[in-house]
């Protein structure tokens, strides 16, 4: 039940993730270090299939909204957080 | 002691092409400055030459440009030219800036218990968005600027003479300045303030915090 639960949640986040990324310019590639340049599409259809890249944007936009939460963000106090 | 600066800036596939570019500014600011700089680019980013460098001209500061992951950084063809467990010893008695994926995760904290003065690195992947239209002119692409200028502040205040904290402080506080501006701002593209503070979460200061140029 409780494997179930989680699997909903993460489909759900994937759906965020997506929609987020739908925000993003068509015109505009995203390097991932090592693995590579991405287009809009490419991100989300490597979230769509949960590869490492895929789990990669999942877990920055995860980040992402923790940190807005904790309020490290927009230059008041990053530079008071030790990554 | 002499100011010297070792840099290598590989250029073989798009993203660290972006950096090559990018780099070109620190290289001139340090000459102006009237640091002696060694430029290993393109090929020449290798481990021989690196090694070579490093052991006859004993640079002060190192700026490395390129892939990296946990334990390393690479050059040319993504040649491995310094890692923990082998040659991160040659890192000693230097202040490092590596703007490479991941190597603040074990390259920077084994080259600081082998002797490095400081580490300035990412324990994560480096990401940053451009626009592939601005790819025959990197520096005018924008987009990317909003990421490597940020970047580029750990060098120039580095060159500066301020101390690696205020170095790395500075940059991620441009990293969170511009993800603000195309947070607030107008830009339909709100969403590369995610990936401006992911780098800045990510930037990490090891080793001596006041150390200086």
């Amino acid at each position: 039940m409780a494997d179930e639960k989680n699997n909903q949640i993460d489909e759900q986040v994937k759906k965020v993730v997506i929609a987020n990324l739908q925000g993003l310019s068509p015109d505009l590639r995203m390097h991932i270090g090592s693995a590579g340049e991405f287009s809009r599409e490419e991100l989300i259809d490597n979230v769509e299939k949960e590869t490492d890249v895929g789990n990669k944007i999942v877990e920055i936009q995860l980040n992402f909204l923790r940190s807005l939460k904790e309020g490290i963000f927009y230059g008041k106090n990053i530079a008071d957080n030790e990554a | 002691m002499e100011k010297t600066l070792l840099t290598t800036r590989p250029k073989h596939d798009s993203t660290v092409r972006y950096l090559f570019y990018w780099s070109k500014e620190i290289i001139k600011l340090a000459e102006e400055k009237g640091i002696k700089v060694w430029n290993l680019e393109g090929e020449r980013a290798n481990r021989k030459e690196v090694e070579s460098i490093i052991k006859k001209r004993k640079p002060s500061l190192i700026f490395l440009n390129g892939h990296g992951n946990d334990g390393a950084v690479a050059g040319h063809n993504d040649e491995i030219l310094v890692e923990a467990g082998d040659n991160g010893d040659i890192l000693n008695s230097k202040i490092v800036y590596a703007l490479s994926c991941k190597s603040g995760k074990e390259l920077g904290p084994e080259s600081i218990k082998k002797g490095a003065t400081a580490y300035i690195g990412y324990d994560d992947d480096f990401i940053f968005i451009a626009d592939p239209n601005k790819v025959a002119d990197p520096l005018s692409d924008e987009t990317a600027g909003l990421f490597l200028e940020a970047s580029n502040q750990v060098m120039k205040s580095l060159l500066k003479g301020h101390t690696a904290k205020d170095c790395h402080n500075k940059s991620r506080e441009i990293f969170a300045r511009n993800a603000a501006k195309v947070a607030y701002g107008n830009s339909k593209d709100y969403l590369l303030s995610t990936y401006l503070l992911w780098d800045a979460e990510h930037q990490v200061c090891l080793g001596n915090q006041n150390a200086t140029l």
